[in-house]
């Protein structure tokens, strides 16, 4: 088994880029390169040895944080912290309100947060369900250059690619509801995330539901009855036992968590 | 690499990944932050950068570069200690004191951003800290004496028989 | 008595506050070596091939130890308890859990450490292995342990902890119901703050100065000693100072094997455990299978009970026969009961090795007493409070192995919480006491438990 081994090792190259620029170019294809952003997550791989990058590209400096509005979309920098996210309004707001605790929040990143899988057996990646439900777009670069696509292709896709932000429209509602546990590194189990749209469309998104957010697009056909679209949404989702919480028990409050939210989303009306 | 470690200018030389933690207690001798599961999970290895509570074994020191680190003796002496360090004191907050300076550091900073001597608020702030000893309760007194609040709870379980101790106790505050 | 219930000072809390308190881990040595353990990857194998030359030979490894290097491989840690020793300190001919320790590198730092282990050489052969403590005792059950699958030396070579009182037959024949119950704590683990950790010094008189997390510091100077096979003299513990211990903090886990890499390699050795081997790899509270039947009266009273214990000891002895022994006192609880047939047994699994944490052996006992007693009241229909206050230990009341109460405190202690919390009682209840049984609190099947303090 892996001990906790420190990558004291001089020999692994850090790279710091000090701008967008620097940072693609340093990127190149990706291949052969980890990047290292809030380290929440490959700082510990690292520690414990289960991870040996040679070359790190840190992102710290290159200038690819903030949040800007232009009219009604709003962008948010790759290397945002998720504490700088709190406040905004549903889902995303109380979605990154959730994850964890206040020192992880001050350093884990949304970039970081987007490019997260399953970990050791617990969800990661909770920021990726409010994202999908507000219909983001994802800017990356990496092979063949810069490029825009919606979260959920971007996500499909699974390609290397460096993230440099991610924007969305403004919703007419959001709303965010979450099964987790208090207290420390704060894993969330099951979590689920609503927007109604500016057009009216109902877009629907879980976390903790497999290893990656996914859209619940049978949820979203049966939204105008919660008690429908909750079981509906099972269809969507592949469930399984983790250490958090079992398939079985996810199953049975995946659907308590569509319901609120989509009632929540019914209040702003 | 230069890091300002409780005021003091520090020069780094450990490899570019490695976390702070380990510059701390390893090179520069400074072992209040410690090593409880190097994952971020424990809260143990807290400290201050830039004011701002934060894991150190999460954070490789070339990102640091030129950053102000705080540690717990950065707070306070035992000839002179902080508010927060005196309120833990005074309310048992601690008693392996394997936890306490990443509790006191993260109950500072809640206490420098305005926080205030609300229990579910102060439990927030600290959420990301484990205690496997206290039950929390005492800790969360302290915090909310030092806000300015009651460190009620269950008090009334603590006798009171005046100010001072009539048995004397070797390095307890004169 | 000045201190007693007067408010003082912690005489650690300045120093905890203000971050002076010295922790095995920050001890600071000039020249210490970090060390990486080579741990069992399966749960139960033989061990075919162990090769560490590769691993010695590396630049910056300093010394590796496997179990050729311990003086006495196998000491009973509470041998002076009458249990024998069963566990190697380092793996020899097999490994019974997962995590379990075979061999430990010694070098200039972390990395080269567990480069090295990963270059130690282990050829294991696999064998079924066993983790439900009621498979122990199937006849095709894998055999994983010298002694069989439950440990079988207690007083006079017995292989459970019994205790019989009265007549249980009696008991059930008498009764109006049977109460059953069966109740599975699962394992717990301590996770101290502070994981296991330990630095050894080799002086230049040939003692060893150890910095120890231990929580019992004369004892494990013994263990340390008696595997090293020399006088207490040659050690200086040095300790007392615990991030957090439990219980978990006992078995001595890590300062044998440091002071043996201290002593081969000539220099100061220190040992921490990752939070993932504290996870894995570190003794736990035991897991518990406890199965009792109640014979009662329909008003309540308990004549008997039978009860059957199965302890998950875990790949070795260490000290579950202690706890063991300890829970089987206790299975009666706060309560009096005359006819008694109890078995415990201390089985074996291929599991980490169990041990004592916060009321060893006897908060799994009482959890299952306490929530028989309410499964009881709720199969009679009766009021939770008045079924313990009936059967609670009074003055002369007698516990199972014969010991008469002097002074109990059931039913004070019942009161007490009733009226905390509001519960109406009876009159009758409520002027219960703690003084010898009479009258209505007498029937016949209680007469006979009876004794006097100058009977035992």
């Amino acid at each position: 088994m892996a001990g906790a081994t420190l990558a004291l090792d001089q020999a692994t190259e850090v790279l710091q880029p000090g701008s967008e620029d620097e940072a693609i170019a340093a990127f190149g294809d990706g291949s052969g390169i980890t990047v290292l952003a809030g380290g929440t997550i490959v700082v510990p791989e690292i520690s414990y040895g289960y991870r040996s990058p040679e070359r790190v590209l840190m992102l710290t400096r290159a200038g690819l944080a903030g949040i800007s509005r232009d009219g009604s979309r709003t962008t948010i920098g790759a290397t945002t912290t998720v504490a700088e996210l709190v406040d905004l309004p549903a889902p995303l707001g109380p979605c990154a309100a959730n994850v964890a605790d206040v020192e992880i929040r001050s350093v884990g990143t949304v970039g970081g947060n987007l490019c997260a899988g399953e970990g050791q057996g617990a969800p990661r990646g909770d920021l990726q369900g409010a994202l999908l439900a507000l219909g983001a777009s994802v800017r990356s670069a990496g092979e063949g250059g810069t490029t825009d696509e919606p979260l959920d292709e971007f996500m499909a896709n699974r390609r290397e690619r460096l993230i440099l932000s991610v924007s969305f429209d403004e919703p007419a509602a959001g709303a965010f509801a979450a099964l987790d546990r208090p207290h420390t590194h704060d894993y969330t189990a099951l979590a689920v995330s609503g927007v109604r749209a500016q057009d009216g469309t109902i877009r629907l998104a879980a976390t903790g539901a497999g290893t990656w957010g996914v859209r619940l697009p049978s949820a979203e056909a049966k939204s105008a009855d919660p008690e429908a679209a909750g079981l509906a949404a099972l269809d969507d989702v592949e469930l399984h036992d983790d250490a958090l919480a079992s398939a079985w028990y996810r199953a049975k409050v995946l659907p308590v968590l569509i319901r609120r939210v989509l009632a929540e989303l019914e209040e702003g009306a | 690499m230069r890091l300002t470690v409780n005021g003091g200018e520090r020069e780094v030389e450990s490899a570019p990944l490695t976390p702070l933690l380990h510059v701390l207690r390893e090179e520069l001798g400074i072992t209040s932050p410690k090593a409880g599961c190097q994952q971020g999970g424990c809260g143990a290895c807290t400290v201050l950068v830039g004011g701002v509570a934060q894991r150190a074994c999460l954070l490789p020191v070339a990102a640091l570069d030129g950053a102000d680190i705080t540690t717990l003796e950065g707070l306070g002496s035992p000839e002179a200690l902080s508010p927060v360090q005196a309120s833990f004191h005074e309310n048992y907050a601690a008693q392996c004191g394997f936890c306490t300076s990443g509790m006191v550091l993260a109950a500072h900073a809640y206490l420098e951003g305005g926080g205030t001597p609300d229990r579910p608020s102060i439990q927030h702030a600290l959420a990301g800290h484990v205690c496997r000893c206290t039950g929390y309760v005492k800790i969360i007194d302290a915090v909310a004496a030092a806000a300015g609040g009651e460190a009620s709870s269950n008090q009334r379980w603590l006798p009171r028989t005046g100010e001072e101790s009539p048995v004397e106790i070797p390095g307890a505050p004169a | 008595m000045k201190a007693v219930g007067a408010r003082l000072p912690r005489y650690d809390g300045v120093a905890h506050v203000t971050g002076r308190t010295t922790f095995v881990d920050d001890v600071r040595i000039p020249g210490t070596l970090w060390t990486k353990a080579l741990r069992s990857p399966a749960h139960h194998a033989d061990i075919k091939g162990l090769d560490v030359s590769k691993a010695a030979g590396m630049k910056g490894v300093r010394a590796v130890i496997t179990w050729e290097d311990v003086p006495l491989l196998e000491y009973g840690h509470l041998s002076a308890l009458g249990i024998p020793a069963d566990e190697p300190l380092l793996a020899k001919d097999d490994v019974r859990y997962k995590g379990q320790p075979i061999a430990l590198v010694a070098a200039d730092d972390e990395e080269t450490a567990q480069a090295a282990v990963e270059a130690i050489q282990l050829d294991l052969e696999e064998k079924p292995a066993l983790f439900d403590v009621r498979k122990a005792f199937d006849s095709d059950a894998p055999k994983i342990h010298q002694w069989g699958n439950w440990y079988p030396h207690f007083e006079g070579e017995m292989d459970r902890r019994q205790i019989r009182k009265g007549s249980i037959g009696e008991a059930f024949e008498q009764a109006d119901a049977i109460v059953q119950g069966v109740y599975r704590p699962a394992a717990i683990e301590h996770v101290p703050l502070e994981t296991q950790v330990c630095q050894v010094v080799p002086e230049a008189d040939g003692r060893l100065t150890i910095y120890s997390c231990t929580q019992a510091l004369y004892f494990s100077m013994g263990v340390v000693a008696a595997h090293l096979q020399v006088p207490l003299n040659r050690l200086k513990f040095v300790g007392g100072t615990v991030g957090g211990g439990f219980g978990g903090k006992v078995d001595t886990a890590t300062e044998t094997m440091c002071s043996l890499l201290a002593l081969k390699s000539g220099k100061p050795v220190k040992w921490r455990w990752t939070r993932e081997e504290e996870f894995l790899c570190s003794s736990t509270r035991a897991p518990w299978h406890m199965e009792i039947a109640d014979a009662v009266t329909k008003d309540g009273w308990i004549l008997g009970r039978k009860m059957l214990t199965l302890h998950d000891s875990g790949a070795y002895g260490r000290f579950s026969p202690y706890g063991l022994t300890k829970h089987s006192f206790h299975h009666t609880g706060a309560y009096t009961i005359p006819h008694l047939e109890f078995d415990g047994y201390c089985v074996f699994t291929n599991r980490v090795p169990t041990t004592a944490m916060r009321g060893f052996g006897v908060t799994s006992v009482s959890f299952a007493v306490e929530t028989h007693m309410s499964r009881i009241a709720k199969e009679l229909g009766l009021d939770p409070f008045e079924i313990r206050l009936k059967n609670a230990n009074r003055i002369g009341d007698t516990s199972p192995n014969g010991v008469v109460y002097t002074d109990p405190s059931t039913v004070p202690t019942i009161l007490a919480v009733a009226d905390e919390l509001g519960h109406e009682l009876p009159a009758d209840y409520r002027t219960m006491s703690s003084e010898l049984r009479t009258g209505e609190l007498l029937p016949e099947h209680l007469v006979g438990q009876l004794g006097t303090p100058e009977a035992h």
